[in-house]
């Protein structure tokens, strides 16, 4: 008795798999590489042949970059989304299940992460942690990759956390749990096979929508120019065409349609996912 | 019962505010490099000496909190340093903080007094044409990033129509029209999704509360539509919006940080951006800190005004 997607549901996986297919794949397609300069066709706009989405004011093609942006898109958001929400669950389920005063540090602690906005803790952690000894020298990317990834984990932690631990608490409630429990049943037990199973679906939904404001925080940072350096991301992309705004407009709105279209599917499939979990529940 | 509720309120408030600013204090340990040297690039070995005493960076990190603690709840949040001088932190927040007050009141006047009848409208049309459009529209705006919105409208109201001004900031004193001229853009930007989120919550509570009997009710006794939905299926059903519209106070207060930096603003957000960008640790951990005590205090206020408008919430969240 599955409920049928509808067209804009269908639309919306349709576009995260081609976003994933793209950061996949993207570097066995015949397209230039995103730093290749196009010196003859600087400026062209989009439908240009030879360049779909045209070119900007400093020659480089944005389908590449388009390209290269949902590469860097799609790996920050699934690591950081993964680690914050397998870190952010444990916390979570653990603390929901055990209860006591060991909840309640948890508790707080969430609190007081989510008491700092979003992006100003990404930017406090990503300056402290990309600081070098020497102000003059540049901080390699991979380097700049890796605290742009550890900062949005630690801001995503909180947030899927505070689900695990509200949705543990609903199930360990519940008949089932208090059975097994009684039954001399060992807690690990009962977290990994009753508990996990039951939390998981609320998290995957919720983990749709961290998948976007992990996007839309990565876009800020390089906006702000602290992300991924040289315009490789499709907020760096976006830096780089505010610049131009009068002469090369398609170099600004070309990433912010690919950034809204992301941030638009991954909402809505996790509204869909989350919608689902609802009517499962209302059987119950 | 009153009294345990404020009590833990008010402990609440205090410990979410010692442990954000302890946490940034010791994020200031954890530099690769010795703080002095990063607060002063240029200075020499004997002015970095001078300076880590001033700020009592030769405590550790236990002394460096209290000393720190010490002075900002007196009031002095600390210097910004930069080569040949330095400047008070509450001297550039007393420029900064009202802007950006004003463009949180802004906006939260403009996404409320949008999202209110929108979510009114569509939960009495719930279902039909109407509701569809607006629940459709606003999902995917509220998924288009604020920056993005700021940089369409700079790209199109400011650069090709030429209507409005993109960048800086104008006090009531260079005039009214002045003022909101420059207001316009970053209220607009940061409120469309607002606009999205607060209809939708309040969509849902509306929809819930016009099942309650009370509105059956209501209508059998022959009131008109509209005074059932404003005066019997609000207020009840508001709670959660405006538990949510305090929420986001604290996050536009320091939150704002790229529609700050896109329009040139500077309120409390580009204060954030420029002490990372300047390396200022200090200022930074004294401005994060006030951040979130806003945060945690919204958060108080909305709980006492949210007894008021349904008192019913008053002891399930003492229990919560």
């Amino acid at each position: 008795m599955r409920k049928k997607y509808t067209i804009p549901t269908w639309f919306a996986f349709g576009w995260l798999g081609f976003a994933v297919f793209l950061a996949v794949f993207g570097s066995f397609l015949p397209v230039d590489g995103y730093q290749v300069i196009h010196g003859d066709f600087i400026d062209s706009p989009p439908f240009t042949p030879g360049h779909w989405f045209g070119v900007d004011s400093n020659g480089y093609d944005i389908f590449s970059g388009i390209i290269n942006g949902a590469r860097l898109s799609v790996f920050i958001a699934v690591v950081s989304v993964g680690l914050g929400g397998a870190i952010g669950s444990a916390f979570g389920i653990s603390a929901a299940y055990y209860r006591g005063r060991y909840d309640s540090v948890v508790n707080t602690a969430f609190n007081v992460v989510l008491s700092v906005p979003n992006l100003v803790l990404a930017l406090a952690l990503v300056a402290v942690l990309a600081t070098n000894v020497d102000i003059n020298e540049a901080v390699p990317t991979w380097r700049r990759l890796a605290t742009l990834i550890i900062s949005l984990t630690v801001v995503i932690i909180p947030i899927l956390g505070r689900i695990a631990r509200a949705a543990t608490l609903a199930w360990s409630g519940r008949e089932f749990v208090v059975a097994a429990r009684s039954m001399g049943m060992r807690d690990r037990d009962i977290i990994s096979r009753h508990i996990i199973p039951n939390v998981l679906p609320a998290l995957i939904a919720v983990g749709f929508l961290a998948v976007g404001v992990v996007i839309i925080a990565e876009a800020s940072l390089s906006l702000l120019g602290v992300g991924i350096p040289d315009g490789a991301s499709w907020g760096g992309m976006l830096a780089r065409g505010r610049n131009d705004l009068e002469y090369n407009p398609h170099a600004l709105y070309i990433p912010i349609i690919a950034l809204a279209f992301t941030v638009i599917s991954t909402n809505h499939v996790g509204d869909v996912l989350r919608g689902k979990l609802d009517g499962r529940e209302g059987r119950l | 019962m009153r009294a345990t509720f404020w009590l833990q309120r008010l402990a609440q408030l205090l410990i979410t505010v010692f442990f954000v600013t302890f946490g940034c204090s010791l994020l200031m340990q954890l530099l690769p490099v010795s703080p002095a040297e990063v607060l002063l690039p240029v200075g020499s070995p004997e002015e970095r000496e001078l300076l880590t005493k001033e700020i009592g960076l030769d405590r550790g990190p236990i002394g460096y909190y209290v000393k720190w603690l010490g002075e900002f709840v007196r009031g002095d949040f600390g210097d910004i340093y930069y080569s040949g001088g330095r400047e008070a932190v509450s001297s550039r927040l007393a420029v900064a903080f009202p802007r950006s007050m004003l463009l949180m009141i802004y906006t939260q006047i403009l996404a409320l007094s949008v999202a209110i009848p929108l979510g009114i409208w569509s939960a009495y049309r719930v279902g039909r044409r109407a509701d569809k459009v607006i629940s459709n529209t606003l999902f995917a705006m509220s998924s288009i990033p604020n920056f993005a919105i700021a940089l369409v409208l700079v790209l199109l109201i400011g650069v090709r129509l030429q209507w409005l001004p993109t960048l800086d900031y104008q006090p009531y004193s260079a005039g009214i029209w002045e003022h909101f001229k420059h207001m316009i853009m970053p209220v607009v930007s940061l409120s469309v999704g607002l606009i999205a989120a607060y209809t939708r919550l309040l969509r849902a509570d509306m929809i819930a509360t016009l099942r309650e009997d009370y509105i059956t009710m209501a209508t059998s006794k022959g009131l008109s539509d509209r005074r059932i939905l404003w005066r019997h299926a609000f207020r009840p059903s508001s709670i959660t919006l405006f538990t949510s519209a305090a929420l986001n106070m604290g996050g536009l207060i320091g939150g704002a940080i790229v529609v700050e930096t896109i329009f040139a603003t500077y309120g409390v957000g580009f204060e954030v951006f420029a002490a990372i960008n300047g390396r200022q640790y200090i200022a930074l951990q004294s401005i994060v800190g006030l951040i979130s005590m806003f945060y945690v205090l919204f958060n108080l206020v909305i709980d006492i005004v949210a007894g008021y408008v349904d008192p019913r919430t008053r002891d399930r969240r003492v229990n919560a």
